[in-house]
């Protein structure tokens, strides 16, 4: 279940310290490590591909952590880099990424650090009203529970196919219910149709 | 936490007491004092290494099957499986039933909802029952004709005709929409049903399903990534005698 999770991708090629920081990250609820790579060739091309929100690098995998590391991925990535070093470099300090971790941080460093990362890319409203069905999407749900396709959905509601497919989609996202079946038992606790109306 | 066949059994249940229908489908039953997984094992006529494979997947989700796995017979995982399905249609899905219909509404506006949960619950227990019969009586037996064939130096005429027909192949990922109605049980129960009045019983009911819901998991994860993958290799073997 990684529905709406914040994605993060981890380089760093000791075993040791990637299980770690996968662990780390993954007991955050709001938070997924999406892929691990442990040398840098193989996390351009993930990284370009999956577009995480949040890419975790270890310095040594870099040629020069210095130099800004966003030129190395694909353009327009909205990823946030997060550095990891050892001891030696946890003074330094790097203007190209968005936050430091060292091997020598405590725990309570850490939490706090990812925490406040993944604060910043949390959409600002996570109130009730954002999982809210639009009136549309109840005519979609209505619609579905009643057991039309998505064929005779588009045309009864004077949308194109491609257009239901869409609603569908958020609709199961916005509620966590996929089958026909679930949606049916959520129209009918919701009003949206009557019982005896179900197929 | 990673078991060997030197832990000791009692010590795993202490670990992890969600394992205990696990051992139980091994036939194992209480009262094993101090003997550890290879003397239980022994005494059960259990394959120890299978048994450890099991017990450490079920465990841990991110242990991963060993080659080992892959490497025995396919009818000492085929047996498991079956014994699974059992469990899964004989003993839980009437569990979850039978707590569904002692739910209690007194409020007349929602007379509806045990009703409604309870075709929903049907539904998808029809679909588990499909399914698993689907399994034992086409896929489990071919996949151990394919193994069983694979190990003659020249595969019987007869079953070389039924391969020039059909693929194991087909039989991958039947597996999404068990696990989606199971995840929208999940949702209807904890996001959208009114609090019935006996609230203990709705507890219990979300307990019983999560309990399913990961014993059902490990149970695709064996079919998907070590009985199927083994039987496609050896499909793919036998065909090489197919185009002779
Ligand atoms: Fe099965
Ligand atoms: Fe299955």
């Amino acid at each position: 279940m990684s529905m709406g999770k914040l994605s993060f991708i981890i380089a760093e090629n000791s075993y040791i310290i990637r299980t770690g920081l996968v662990r780390i990250i993954n007991s955050f609820s709001e938070a997924v490590v999406l892929k691990e790579a442990t040398e840098l060739n193989s996390l351009i091309k993930i990284v370009n591909k999956h577009k995480p929100d949040f890419v975790i690098v270890n310095a040594k995998l870099i040629a020069d952590p210095h130099d800004d590391i966003r030129t190395l991925f694909s353009d327009n990535l909205s990823t946030k880099f997060i550095i990891f070093v050892g001891s030696r470099r946890k003074n330094e300090h790097f203007v190209h990424f968005n936050e430091k971790i060292s091997v020598d941080d405590e725990k309570t460093e850490i939490i706090y650090k990812i925490q406040n990362l993944i604060i910043s890319r949390l959409p600002t409203e996570r109130s009730d009203e954002g999982n809210e069905l639009s009136e549309r999407e109840k005519d979609v749900v209505k619609q579905i529970a009643l057991g039309q396709t998505n064929k005779e959905i588009a045309e009864k509601l004077f949308i194109s196919t491609h257009t239901v497919i869409t609603h569908r989609k958020n609709i199961t996202g916005k509620l966590g219910i996929k089958t026909v079946s679930g949606l049916t038992v959520y129209a009918i606790l919701n009003n949206i149709i009557e019982i005896d109306e179900a197929v | 936490m990673l078991f060997t066949k030197t832990s000791k059994l009692a010590e795993i249940v202490h670990q992890n007491y969600l394992l205990i229908p696990i051992i139980s489908r091994f036939g194992i039953k209480f009262g094993f004092g101090d003997k550890n997984v290879e003397q239980v094992c022994k005494q059960y006529q259990i394959h120890t290494d299978f048994f450890i494979e099991i017990i450490n997947t079920f465990n841990d989700k991110e242990y991963t099957p060993s080659k080992k796995l892959r490497e025995l017979p396919l009818n000492i995982t085929v047996n498991y499986l079956l014994k699974s399905h059992k469990y899964f249609n004989q003993v839980k899905l009437p569990i979850i039933e039978n707590l569904i219909h002692q739910l209690k509404w007194e409020n007349a506006d929602n007379k509806n909802n045990k009703l409604i949960l309870d075709k929903f619950f049907n539904e998808y227990r029809n679909e588990v029952i499909e399914h698993t019969s689907n399994e034992e009586k086409e896929v489990y037996p071919f996949i151990l004709e394919i193994e069983k064939n694979f190990h003659k130096t020249r595969a019987d005429e007869q079953f070389l005709n039924v391969l020039s027909k059909k693929s194991i192949r087909k039989y991958a990922d039947t597996h999404d929409e068990l696990n989606s109605a199971l995840l929208d049980l999940k949702n209807i129960i904890i996001k959208y049903l009114p609090p019935a009045d006996n609230n203990e019983i709705t507890n219990q009911i979300l307990q019983e399903i999560f309990g399913l819901e990961k014993d059902m998991e490990d149970h695709t994860k064996l079919e998907d990534s070590v009985v199927v993958p083994a039987a496609v290799m050896m499909e793919k073997e036998l065909r090489k005698q197919l185009d002779k």
